[in-house]
């Protein structure tokens, strides 16, 4: 496509080339992959990766007994969410928007929220200045 | 019966987390035991509908869909495994599987199947995830272009996962031709 030159589309962005490249987990838990900008989720016994770059927000809640995650995934059509080449080249798609898990472990949710937050802090910047260098 | 392959270490997966055992292909079909006894999983020859390969991180995973809806998954299959099992199925059973593709590149877009009782999550043709919709207790709209999927959730200690799916939501734009909303109510 017209990677050259203008500002990279957020569906450029791929979190692994192959397959062996994916870390195996061994339970089913939330992990971030720093190297790889994912977070995996634990779907059905299987780690399902989601490059940080489709994450609109992560939030997590706990009260004494549970804590739970909430990822709200970028999707056409919303607010603040411009238009950009993937939108519109994927636009009749079907979008997965929104996973909550539960889980057992508070400090193990508040740690994956601030690991993603921040990774995708770096990654929403490195993708703003490569757009500015390319103008 | 000596027919057939042993494989030790197999597990199966699922919701929960996974459990570790001894599946035997045989001409009669699949066997799996758990390690240490409890449970089996038996599926006679007459009653898979369909084999699948799928490779994930360091092996491979074996799909086997049963008529009465049931989905079983079991990992651990090494390469020659998935070689010398397929040429066992074709052969014995008259099932040739399915290979499958794991979608890698962490996207969140794609398209939703539904067979059975399972609906899968594709992302550029390739399997992002699968869903046992025997796993969501209620589906329902959300507006005009949402599906919300809420799952059984299993409190008790007996599952050994830490985090659990609680709810999943589709996004369903107006473009799309595929009417997912009544289909995925189980």
């Amino acid at each position: 496509g017209d990677s050259r030159g203008a500002a990279r589309a957020s569906s450029d962005l791929v979190a692994y080339k192959n397959v062996t490249d994916l870390p195996a987990v061994r339970d089913p838990m939330i992990q971030v992959d720093q190297k790889n900008e994912a977070i995996l989720l634990p779907v059905s016994g299987s780690t399902v990766p989601f490059h940080v770059a489709t994450i609109k927000t992560i939030t997590s809640n706990s009260d004494n007994r549970t804590s739970s995650i909430r990822i709200v995934f970028t999707v056409p059509g919303t607010p603040f969410n411009p238009h950009d080449a993937s939108t519109l080249k994927f636009q009749s798609c079907i979008y997965l928007k929104e996973v909550t898990f539960l889980s057992k472990d508070a400090k193990h949710i508040s740690d994956m929220v601030q690991q993603t937050k921040n990774l995708r802090r770096q990654v929403t910047s490195r993708e703003s200045e490569r757009a500015e260098r390319a103008t | 019966m000596t027919d057939g392959h042993l494989f030790g270490n197999i597990l199966l997966g699922g919701r929960g987390g996974t459990n570790p055992g001894q599946l035997r292909v045989y001409s009669g079909g699949i066997v799996w035991k758990k390690q240490g006894g409890g449970k089996v999983v038996e599926v006679d020859k007459s009653d898979i509908l369909s084999l699948s390969w799928l490779r994930i991180p360091r092996s491979f995973q074996l799909g086997v869909k049963a008529k009465d809806g049931l989905f079983y998954k079991f990992t651990g299959f090494r390469e020659q495994d998935v070689n010398s099992l397929t040429s066992f199925f074709q052969r014995n059973l008259g099932i040739t599987p399915e290979e499958k593709q794991l979608s890698i590149s962490g996207h969140n877009w794609g398209d939703v199947e539904l067979d059975g009782n399972t609906l899968t999550f594709l992302v550029e043709s390739k399997q992002a995830f699968e869903i046992s919709l025997a796993d969501v207790s209620q589906a329902q709209l959300q507006g005009k272009n949402e599906v919300v999927l809420q799952f059984h959730v299993d409190d008790t200690t007996g599952a050994n996962e830490k985090d659990s799916l609680m709810e999943l939501t589709f996004h369903i734009p107006n473009s799309n031709t595929q009417f997912v909303g009544d289909e995925s109510r189980p």
